[in-house]
């Protein structure tokens, strides 16, 4: 864009916010270039505090009207570089735009702004014990917004799925500027699930300025049981069992020794040091209903070969328990100077194969790898430890990073189970997918969004309309069918 | 987190800051808990964002100048600390910080004056005594003066205790069971001598015998936080030399103080004293941590009930990882109800100095503190630090409700005055 | 009407005509009376793997097949889709986006699809989504599939997550005295801890409630629910929870010369619904989340389309004749055009023209 129209533009924007919410010096948009995923930093043009839907509204439309590239950041914690900066475009920071908008207890819904904190839905619906079950580790900084970006899952997502399984409906602004309504307020629809196509598309498809939340009954009792094994394997079979048994837990997850070690040096919770590998298994339901449960699940455990078994015995330690588990990734943090998470699903009946492949490959790079996964669904999360510092350390680590993805390709599973593409992982989409459907979703991309502004450079790499000023018709506008007016 | 400081070039705090910096993997834990991200909203007002900006400001990447006002808005109240899963020492990072980046930076006349006013009154007990005085009587004026100075008018009472010189020693009563060493504070003394009194009388009740050393100064934590650090290493200095060594522990009742010796061996990384200061500091105890640690004697009931609200100064409970014991205690006490603040772990807004630095960040956390507190039904709020009791204090009454406001050992000295 | 046994096949007839409607098993009339293709022959499960939680089968399958094998590994579908005697397909229920009463529980058919391989208007075939339980990579065209009557593209194959089949089930049929009251037990059913299965209410305000699970623990807690709700109702075990619950998933209160029609209503609309149908037979489902309407051939659709739009209630109508199956509350918007522009630019699925020879 040539400095006149880039001047013009800057000088819109800045009649849109006043000057304490217009970010653009050096300093001022620093602390935004980077997300979750340090590896990467670019820097945007401006950073805007929003306070109002209508303001993303504005903010949008101006971007439109002048092919600026624009991205929404809730608390910037992706994990997948969602919320990194275009450079030189414009970040919408949604953080402030957090309001309750609508509270029905009575169908079990509510509705809230996309800077609405995940676990303060939980919070505010506990007073009628309902709570909201997408529960990311990151719960108690992240957003909604981002949480219906990356269609975020959390360690309840077997038996309860993912957000996308508990958005209702949404009010959304489009890359163009229009505004739309998707889906409602009620459990079903009538109709295609857009609400269902827009969670989980990064961004790509606009932002999200309402949101619709289903809210559950809370559990009447749990039973956490935390297990542990004397090799790693033994553990993954447990789920099996666990699974075999025709059990249906809230959660499974499972530590390897570097996690537990990682996560009691920042938590205490009290795992056992000495551990392969730990599982948790947790039950919830109705009073009745667990009570019957339990028997089933202690002989399964039982059989499982588990040299420690430990049961919560109140709300405290079945607090403990988890805290152990969600601040695992950062807590990997003291055992190395820097470190990959990964993201990877397989099926579960080859997490044993998985895990020794993971092994193999970490022997091979002289890396190590702590392991932390939703055992349940098969969804692994290797945390690969290496040192910036050390020359060449870091490709390696990226190169065993994306050797495991290739095996979860292999073994029919997924490359992302809840992180997303983002930036990170932009080069393996097409691995996992075909020619034909890696055009097909940049067509459908290029037909909301022909100028590529919304999140541009995230999850499908950018085709022609990179630089505005190269001016080649897609093959839609050649076409007829879009154009770019 | 990479970066490229250049630890070599910045001697002993270099290690301390890029290491902090090295463990933060940005996780954005912080952010809840911060005080000043609550209130502004922005990235760089959070602790992410700070050690972000710290780094690049190392890293020369940015200008100092630009990164210092989001710096200085910190409360250094370490609730980041207390949060953080990957272990980020950010309270020696931003330490360190202050005091390297205080060598470089230039202050407007305005901030070097204030700055001078309270580094050289408020840890003078004498001169500060005078300076409440001037301030009492400039009260009425208050309106004409600047947002700066009229902030700390509003902090002093409106009327000063009678002062009350501590002895150098104070005995145990019955079988001694512990010797300690009393750092009696500063603006403590002038505006609440009776905390230390307090104190005196609940060691003795059970069986700790006091020294109380006539020299002492000023920790010189208010200093240290706020980069002055030369000024802060002096004080220490000379309460290296003057607190002796043949005690149980060297006894704080002020949190601020207790986390500020307790960083004697950060102030004194690579320097002759900094063994000496690290034992000093392995002694430190606040009261409530020494008492429970002890055991203490059965405490006769209060002469009648009193709901009362705890409040945890953040350099108690993030700063010292001190929250369990003066709630055992308080719990101890019959006829005392003990309840817990809503958002317990989000400072008041009184961290050492900032309701002076920062007056419309502090008020706006002052009040939401008190509204928290009301909102308990409490009829009286206990603390373990003068700063909070007094930002506490104000905005109560602000809100038109003026609840008493104790020490924790006051608490306990009431209940023990009925035994003879 | 075309019959196709493989994907090649349908994604040729799409290349090469100017119109494709499918049809599955013909059980929703509204849809497949427009049809010129059928998928009855695309039909067998590929893929089932009990540890797994997932099978993957043709979009021609018969519920029935489904359900049958699924019972056998003690697994079944938790949203309790309708139709299966009937002669239902897994692509025409994802087609309709139809959930039944279970549903409730954990969900519909939305949150159980997993992938889909599908023909585009341009006649290309793309497999979507993933085989696995979780996945966030890419888009999701499952999703977009479900309720869509095939506007954006046509499946051939899909992949399912299931779970395990309850050891035993129990239902608390309540008798209520007046609709406020009936409403009323429905709220505080629904948003209750006892874990519901089903919570439905019929045309004569008697409440459905289900609860599943292992059998000593389901025959406490149906206690539960029958105390909950004010103690004046039965409880049906074994033999007749499930006769019950097989006769609502086929329908059998809708009588002859009606069409069903599904309304996404919320607890709130329960109450203005009913008045405005004055008498029709109705059956409210999941909680008060969702109507069914017995609507007579006779009356107009018009006049249901005003009664809905004025309820502000989208609907879908599944059996008889209507100038668009999407009634009441329904506008497409701007993103959805878009996506038929990526995915269908000749339009060669729209609902809203005649099929073509």
């Amino acid at each position: 864009m040539d400095a006149n129209r880039l001047e013009e533009f800057r000088t819109q924007l800045s009649r849109l916010f006043p000057a304490g919410r217009l970010l653009t010096s050096a300093t001022q948009v620093a602390s935004y270039e980077s997300d979750g995923l340090t590896a990467f930093r670019d820097r945007p043009d401006a950073v805007v505090l929003v306070e109002s839907a209508d303001e993303v509204v504005d903010t949008v439309r101006l971007c439109h009207q002048y092919g600026v590239p624009f991205v929404a950041r809730g608390s910037g914690t992706s994990l997948s570089g969602g919320s990194l900066p275009i450079p030189g475009g414009v970040v919408i920071a949604l953080n402030r735009l957090n309001r309750l908008l609508d509270y029905h207890p009575s169908h079990g819904t509510i509705v809230v702004e996309p800077g609405f904190v995940n676990q303060h839905v939980s919070k505010h619906a506990a007073q009628d014990r309902l709570y909201y079950a997408p529960d990311p580790s990151s719960g108690p900084v992240c957003t909604i917004g981002g949480n219906v970006a990356f269609n975020s899952g959390g360690a309840h997502c077997l038996k309860y799925g993912m957000t996308a399984n508990h958005v209702l409906g949404m009010k959304v602004v489009l890359p163009d500027g229009e505004v739309v309504h998707l889906g409602g307020q009620s459990l079903e629809m009538a109709g295609p699930d857009l609400t269902g196509m827009f969670v989980g598309s990064e961004g790509l498809f606009g932002i999200a300025l309402e949101v619709t939340l289903r809210l559950l009954p809370q559990p009447e009792r749990y039973h956490t049981v935390l297990a542990a094994y004397d090799t790693l394997p033994k553990a993954g079979d447990a789920v099996a069992m666990v699974v075999a048994s025709g059990l249906l837990p809230g959660a499974m997850e499972i530590m390897d020794n570097l996690a537990i070690e990682a996560s009691e040096a920042a938590v205490h919770a009290g795992y056992p040091l000495e551990a392969a590998g730990v599982l948790l298994v947790e039950l919830e339901g109705p009073e009745e209903e667990v009570a019957a449960e339990i028997p089933l699940l202690e002989k399964v455990i039982g059989e499982s070969n588990a040299y420690e078994v430990r049961v919560a015995q109140n709300e405290t330690e079945r607090m403990t328990i988890w805290k152990g588990r969600k601040c695992a990734f950062s807590a990997v943090g003291r055992l190395s100077p820097d470190y990959i998470v990964q993201d990877g699903v397989v099926p579960r009946t080859r997490l044993r194969e998985a895990l020794d492949e993971i092994q193999r490959l970490s022997r091979k790079f002289d890396l190590r790898v702590a392991n932390v996964f939703h055992a349940g669904d098969g969804n692994l999360h290797p945390l690969i430890l290496y040192d910036g510092r050390i020359q060449g350390q870091l490709e390696q680590a990226e190169q065993l990073a994306g050797e495991i993805l290739k095996m979860c390709i292999r073994f029919g599973g997924s490359i992302t189970g809840e992180h997303g593409i983002g930036v990170e992982k932009i080069d393996f989409l097409p691995q996992m997918y075909g020619e034909l459907e890696m055009q097909l979703m940049k067509r459908v991309r290029l037909s909301v969004d022909p100028s590529q502004l919304a999140n541009r450079g995230k999850m499908l790499e950018v085709s022609a309309g990179k630089t505005d000023h190269k001016h080649t018709p897609h093959p839609l506008e050649q076409a007829g069918i879009i154009s770019r007016a | 987190m990479l970066h490229t400081i250049p630890v070599e070039q910045l001697g002993p705090r270099g290690t301390s800051m890029s290491e902090a910096v090295s463990s933060c993997v940005h996780c954005g834990f912080c952010l809840p808990d911060c005080p000043t991200y609550r209130v502004l909203g922005e990235e760089m007002d959070s602790p992410r964002g700070r050690i972000f900006l710290m780094k690049d400001a190392l890293e020369e990447k940015l200008p100092l100048a630009e990164v210092l006002p989001y710096i200085d808005r910190c409360l250094g109240c370490v609730g980041c600390v207390t949060a953080c899963p990957s272990g980020v020492e950010y309270g020696d990072l931003i330490t360190s910080f202050r005091a390297w980046s205080n060598e470089q930076r230039r202050r407007t006349i305005a901030s070097r004056v204030l700055r001078t006013l309270v580094l050289k009154s408020l840890p003078y007990p004498g001169r500060f005594r005078i300076g409440v005085k001037i301030g009492q009587f400039a009260k009425p004026f208050r309106r004409l003066l600047p947002s700066r100075l009229r902030a700390m008018l509003d902090l002093l009472p409106d009327t000063l205790p009678k002062p009350a010189p501590l002895p150098e020693f104070f005995p145990a009563i019955g079988k001694r069971r512990a010797r300690v060493a009393l750092l009696a504070g500063c603006a403590q003394q002038v505006l609440s001598p009776q905390i230390n009194w307090a104190t005196l009388r609940v060691l003795a009740r059970n069986g700790v015998e006091v020294v109380i050393p006539r020299n002492q100064q000023c920790c010189g934590a208010l200093a240290a936080h706020t980069g002055a650090m030369s000024q802060a290493v002096t004080h220490a200095r000379h309460n290296l030399g003057v607190f002796p060594s043949d005690v149980d522990a060297i006894i704080t009742n002020a949190a601020g103080c207790g986390s500020g010796m307790r960083e004697y061996g950060l102030w004194f990384q690579g320097q002759a004293e900094e063994v000496a200061a690290k034992e000093m500091a392995d002694r430190v105890q606040d009261i409530s941590e020494f008492l429970v640690q002890l055991g203490t004697i059965d405490a006769p009931p209060l002469s009648a009930p009193m709901k009362v609200a705890y409040h945890e100064a953040c350099h108690l409970v993030h700063a010292q990882g001190v929250s369990d014991q003066p709630k055992k205690l308080l719990n101890s006490i019959p006829n005392l109800e003990l309840v817990y603040v809503p958002e317990g772990q989000i400072c008041c807004g009184s961290a050492g100095a900032y309701n002076i630095e920062q007056p419309s960040i502090a008020h706006q956390l002052g009040t939401e503190k008190a509204q928290s507190i009301l909102a308990t039904g409490a009829v009286a709020v206990a603390a373990g630090n003068i700063g909070c009791m007094t930002q506490i204090a104000v905005h109560l009454k602000l809100l038109g409700h003026q609840l008493p406001v104790y020490h924790t050992v006051e608490l306990l000295d009431r209940s023990y005055s009925s035994l003879e | 009407m075309q019959y196709v046994t493989s994907t090649e096949q349908l994604a040729e007839l799409v290349r090469s005509q100017a119109r494709v409607r499918v049809a599955g098993g013909g059980t929703k009339s509204a849809t497949s009376r427009l049809a010129n293709v059928s998928l009855s022959r695309l039909s067998g499960v590929l893929q089932y793997d009990p540890e797994e939680y997932t099978f993957t089968a043709l979009a021609g399958t018969r519920l029935e097949e489904i359900d049958r094998l699924l019972r056998s590994k003690s697994q079944y579908l938790p949203f309790d889709p309708p139709l299966i005697e009937a002669g239902a397909t897994l692509g025409g229920t994802v087609a309709a986006g139809l959930s039944g009463s279970g549903r409730l529980r954990y969900g519909g058919v939305r949150d159980f699809l997993l992938g889909a391989r599908l023909v585009t208007g341009l006649g290309e075939t793309v497999t979507t989504g993933s085989k696995v339980v979780k996945n966030a990579a890419g888009l999701d065209f499952p999703k977009l599939m479900v309720g869509s009557l095939g506007k954006f593209g046509v499946m051939t194959e899909l992949t399912f997550k299931v779970f395990p089949a309850p050891q035993s089930c129990a239902t608390i049929v309540l008798d209520t005295e007046h609709l406020a009251q009936a409403v009323e037990i429905m709220k505080s059913l629904a948003i209750s801890q006892l874990d519901l299965a089903c919570l439905d209410m019929d045309s004569s305000r008697r409440i459905w409630a289900r609860v599943a699970g292992i059998r000593e623990a389901v025959e406490l807690r149906a206690q539960r629910v029958l105390q909950l709700a004010g103690g004046r109702g039965t409880i049906l075990t074994d033999q007749q929870d499930a006769d019950t619950w097989q006769a609502c998933r086929e329908f059998r209160w809708v009588p002859d010369e009606h069409s069903l029609i599904k309304v996404v209503i919320t607890p709130d609309r329960i109450a203005p619904l009913i008045a405005a149908l004055e008498n029709l037979p109705y059956r409210i489902s999941v909680g008060g989340h969702l109507a069914w309407l017995a609507w007579p051939r006779l009356r107009s659709s018009q006049e249901l389309d005003q009664i809905l739009h004025k309820l502000g209630c989208p609907a879908v109508a599944l059996m008889g004749e209507w100038p668009s199956p999407w009634i009441g509350d329904h506008q497409e918007n701007v993103f959805e055009q878009r996506l038929v522009m990526a995915l269908d630019p000749n339009n060669k699925f729209s609902l809203s023209q005649p099929a073509g020879a």
